[in-house]
């Protein structure tokens, strides 16, 4: 059995809700605190590797679950200190503790050796705890100096005193080392820059204890990596930093500690230059996790199933050639804003191609909206599940069978329910879908198994061409193993699969073939048995050029 | 476990929601009757509960329309409008010498294109619907005052005022027991064809793969689009029952007055948009019910009659009703925060 530990706890769900309340209440009535420029930057509270928070036996219960129980955590001043565990091991409500989102039922916190009770995160944040959350809390019509300086703006009679804000926000930002105006709108900010900016946010508020969440899952390398100079100059000032990742192998590079937690329970924390990250996994999903990926089983074909021709978009992405066969697992490696969801969305009919051809097996396709490429057998799950995938408020079954109404339906259009049940119940029997029932509302589901969901919806389909885009991306270590299998699994089918993948490791992992993208253009198609990460990186940053390659669909050979 | 607890538990939780939402509303049905009952004799006679079914007719009609609208997500200010242009259409083309059924369907038949034009401006030309229908609520109601000269149409022939007036008898009949069954005291056609509507509505959005699109679209619009739902043809769908219905209304309205009023139906597409929310239909799209837009037609219909009845005055009705308004949505609100 795959234990995916998925939590479809409804719980997590309203907190999250809250969380994206709680801050714009906090920031409508925040405290009047002067705006502090003069932050904790450089500032002499560097006392050494004091304790700043120290939490013992915290248990929280909501209606029917213990969220937590009984956790011990301490954090000091200048380390990172990681928190690890799937998704449902409780981190998050343990967060929302912390930042004083949720009192706890029973336990005691102490920061700065004091007990603390906070009511409301407004509080915690007026003692120096910060979070900066996974989806971030800015205002996208509001520039940036605005948004460090919200509710704080600093006045001249009743006036903002804007030299004064932009004064300001600039030499937060500059302490940061971040190269972004204050005057620049938020909305036209990449993440990574929107992130920095709640950074220097938290800083500005004289943060000691930063929490973030996942804060790299939508950066690229080289944005991560200027992240985590950030992380080390706040670690020199005396920032201590909780952080939470699903990406174990980036923390070698920042974290000191780091605490596993499963089920609601506290299980180790271990200095992380004396672990190491297999350990860590094995504690975190309650085994040994003897490989990351499957073993693949499946064979590709040498029949092409799937040739793309000259496909352009203009200003989108360069015309793209590249052929999918039978059996195939295709991997779409590059980073962020390659052109590679915008590829797999022009195949789909999603957005427009300008020109190119489609041809599957021996059909020209005219595909002019999803609609067109579904009747063909081509599907394509989104990378933003909850965006573009999943109708959250409907029923599973409803999800499920919602591209194939018509096998579930008479002529007439009357749904035939006892059928649609029936289909469901097999793909969560088969696919190991963690859900009480086919009625379950979608969005109570975790992550993995809202992504079991969406792909449920596809198989039901028939589809001969799937596109997955970042198929694993925010789902738990034991989830996204059981993803891997079924990949391999429709590849064994004879399905043609496409893997869109910002993780390399699951690119080399899981693909036979991986086309590379830079900057809108397919650079080069590699073997994957044949390459490396290296080699991959080299590509997919420009450094080779697409002319220093021999014709790219060609490479395949 | 929690992993097992979690989920079967906040199942129940969601089942026992909805049940308290549904029961809210009806609960406060009942004792709305019972306290004008007790306050009112002539409340609680045959004769008020007929005429409380007719007052809530035009307000179901609409209601049924508007729930589907919402559902998607949109919304149509325009209803009050095309019935009152539907209406003085259908009354015209009976006085040009058309019969009386033909002329009807033609009213039917303007408010469907007026729906019609609403979907394409939401579909094709993207205006947001609350902007496309107030253009239209704007413009049919111009054309139907336009085209009469502002003035009622009178003097159109009892057969129009039938579907208005006239009532369903059931014949007396002999049973299999050989006692001769009562004689029914008549339901009223508008009655019957608020029945109908909305039960065939009911059944279009909880068992057909239509109705299954309209939640979907409603529920999140890109990811129904990326399944192969065709969501402007949805919306339109949507739009032109909106339309047709309120082209109904129009036709019984004006029938049940014998004359077309160009100005009949001013701010009945906020009843409409009330009734629905108080039912539960949620103006984020993706939840909605007819039978709770049915609850809350009739408490809209009721308060106003109950009120009526123990001679509140209508300023004092316009008050309560929207404070009921207020009442009902903020519970909602509150129920689903927890």
């Amino acid at each position: 059995m795959r234990p995916d530990a998925g939590h479809p706890g409804r719980l997590d769900l309203e907190v999250v809700l809250e969380e994206r309340l709680a801050p714009a209440h906090a920031s409508a009535s925040g405290p009047a605190k002067t705006p502090t420029a003069e932050a904790p930057y450089g500032t002499a509270r560097h006392d050494g590797n004091a304790e700043l928070l120290r939490l013992t036996g915290v248990t929280k219960r909501f209606p029917g679950v213990v969220a937590l129980e009984s956790v011990s955590f301490d954090l000091r001043r200048g380390e990172v200190h990681a928190v690890c565990g799937e998704n449902g091991a409780g981190k998050s409500t343990l967060m929302k503790i912390i930042s004083g989102q949720y009192p706890p039922d029973d336990g005691s916190i102490i920061y700065k050796g004091n007990e603390c009770r906070f009511a409301s995160s407004l509080e915690a944040q007026a003692v120096g705890i910060a979070i900066i959350h996974q989806e971030l809390n800015l205002v996208p019509h509001l520039s940036v100096a605005e948004n460090i300086f919200l509710a704080r703006e600093p006045h001249r009679g009743i006036f903002v005193d804007r030299a004064r804000l932009r004064a300001d926000a600039r030499r937060c930002l500059d302490r940061l080392g971040v190269d972004i105006a204050p005057g620049t709108l938020v909305r036209t900010l990449s993440v990574a820059q929107r992130q920095m900016v709640e950074i220097a946010k938290a800083l500005s508020l004289d943060a000691e204890v930063l929490i973030m969440d996942e804060p790299t899952s939508s950066l690229t390398e080289t944005e991560t990596s200027q992240l985590f100079r950030i992380i080390h100059e706040l670690k020199r000032a005396g920032v201590g930093i909780i952080y939470i990742s699903h990406r174990l192998d980036e923390m070698t590079e920042i974290v000191d500690r780091v605490t596993v937690m499963r089920d609601g329970r506290y299980v180790s924390t271990d200095v992380f230059r004396e672990t190491t990250i297999d350990k860590v996994v094995a504690r975190m999903v309650g085994r040994s996790l003897e490989d990351k990926f499957p073993p693949r089983t499946s064979v590709p074909t040498e029949e092409v199933l799937l040739s793309v021709d000259q496909l352009t978009r203009t200003n989108v992405f360069s015309p793209v050639s590249f052929e999918l066969r039978r059996g195939e697992i295709l991997g779409f490696a590059g980073l962020m804003g390659a052109g590679r969801t915008e590829v797999a969305r022009a195949i789909f009919g999603a957005d427009l191609p300008d020109g190119g051809t489609v041809r599957l097996g021996n059909e020209t396709l005219a595909i002019r909206s999803p609609i067109d490429a579904i009747r063909h057998g081509i599907a394509y799950l989104s990378e933003d599940r909850k965006a573009n995938g999943l109708s959250v408020n409907m029923p599973v079954a409803s999800n499920i069978t919602l591209a194939h109404m018509d096998a579930v339906s008479n002529r007439f259009g009357f749904i035939r329910f006892a059928a649609e049940a029936a289909v469901a119940q097999r793909y969560i029997d088969t696919l190991g879908i963690r859900t009480p029932s086919v009625r379950q509302i979608a969005r109570n589901l975790s992550g993995g198994n809202q992504q079991k969901v969406v792909i449920s919806k596809w198989l039901f389909r028939d589809s001969r061409v799937l596109f997955f885009d970042e198929p694993t991306r925010g789902i738990d270590v034991g989830a996204k193993f059981a993803i891997y299998e079924l990949l391999d699994r429709l590849a064994a089918q004879g399905i043609g699969v496409v893997m869109i993948s910002s993780e390399l490791p699951e690119i080399l992992g899981m693909t036979d073939r991986v086309a590379v993208f830079h900057e809108g253009d397919l650079v080069t198609i590699l073997e994957t048995r044949q390459t490396s990460q290296e080699e991959i990186m080299h590509y997919a940053s420009g450094r080779m050029a697409a002319s220093d390659t021999p014709d790219a669909s060609g490479a395949s050979q | 476990m929690s992993t097992v607890t979690r989920p079967s538990a906040s199942l129940a939780n969601e089942r026992r929601k909805d049940l308290i939402q549904k029961f809210a509303a009806f609960a406060s049905l009942i004792v709305m009757i019972l306290v004008f009952s007790s306050t009112s004799e002539a409340f609680h006679t045959v004769d008020n509960a007929m005429t409380v079914a007719l007052q809530v007719t035009s307000i179901a009609y609409l209601g049924v329309a508007a729930t589907c609208v919402i559902i998607t997500g949109g919304i149509d200010l325009s209803v009050g409008s095309v019935l009152a242009l539907s209406g003085v259409v259908a009354a015209l083309a009976v006085k040009a010498g058309l019969p009386v059924t033909v002329g009807m369907l033609l009213g039917i038949v303007v408010g469907g294109s007026c729906g019609a034009v609403n979907g394409l401006c939401v579909t094709r030309m993207r205006l947001p619907p609350f902007i496309a229908t107030l253009g239209m609520m704007l413009v049919a109601r111009g054309l139907a005052l336009q085209i009469t000269g502002a003035r009622p149409v009178s003097g159109l022939g009892e057969a129009f005022g039938v579907l208005g007036n006239g009532s369903l008898f059931k014949i007396e009949t002999i049973g299999a027991d050989g006692f001769p069954d009562v004689r029914f005291p008549g339901i009223p056609y508008p009655v019957l064809l608020m029945i109908v509507i909305a039960v065939a509505v009911s059944i279009m959005l909880s068992r057909t793969t239509l109705g299954r699109h309209i939640y979907a679209v409603g529920s999140n619009a890109e990811a129904a689009r990326l399944s192969g739902v065709n969501v402007a043809r949805v919306t339109m769908f949507t739009y032109v029952l909106s339309g047709a219905l309120a082209g109904a209304t129009g036709c019984v309205l004006m029938s049940r007055l014998l004359t077309a009023q160009p100005n009949e139906g001013v701010m009945y597409e906020l009843d409409a948009i009330a009734s629905a929310v108080i039912g539960g239909t949620s103006l984020m799209g993706g939840v909605g019910t007819i039978s709770g837009t049915a609850i809350g037609a009739f408490v809209i219909g009721i308060l106003r009659n109950g009120l009526n009845m123990n001679g509140v005055s209508s300023f004092i009705q316009q008050i309560i009703i929207g404070l009921v308004i207020l009442g009902t949505v903020w519970i909602d609100q509150l129920r689903n925060r927890r």
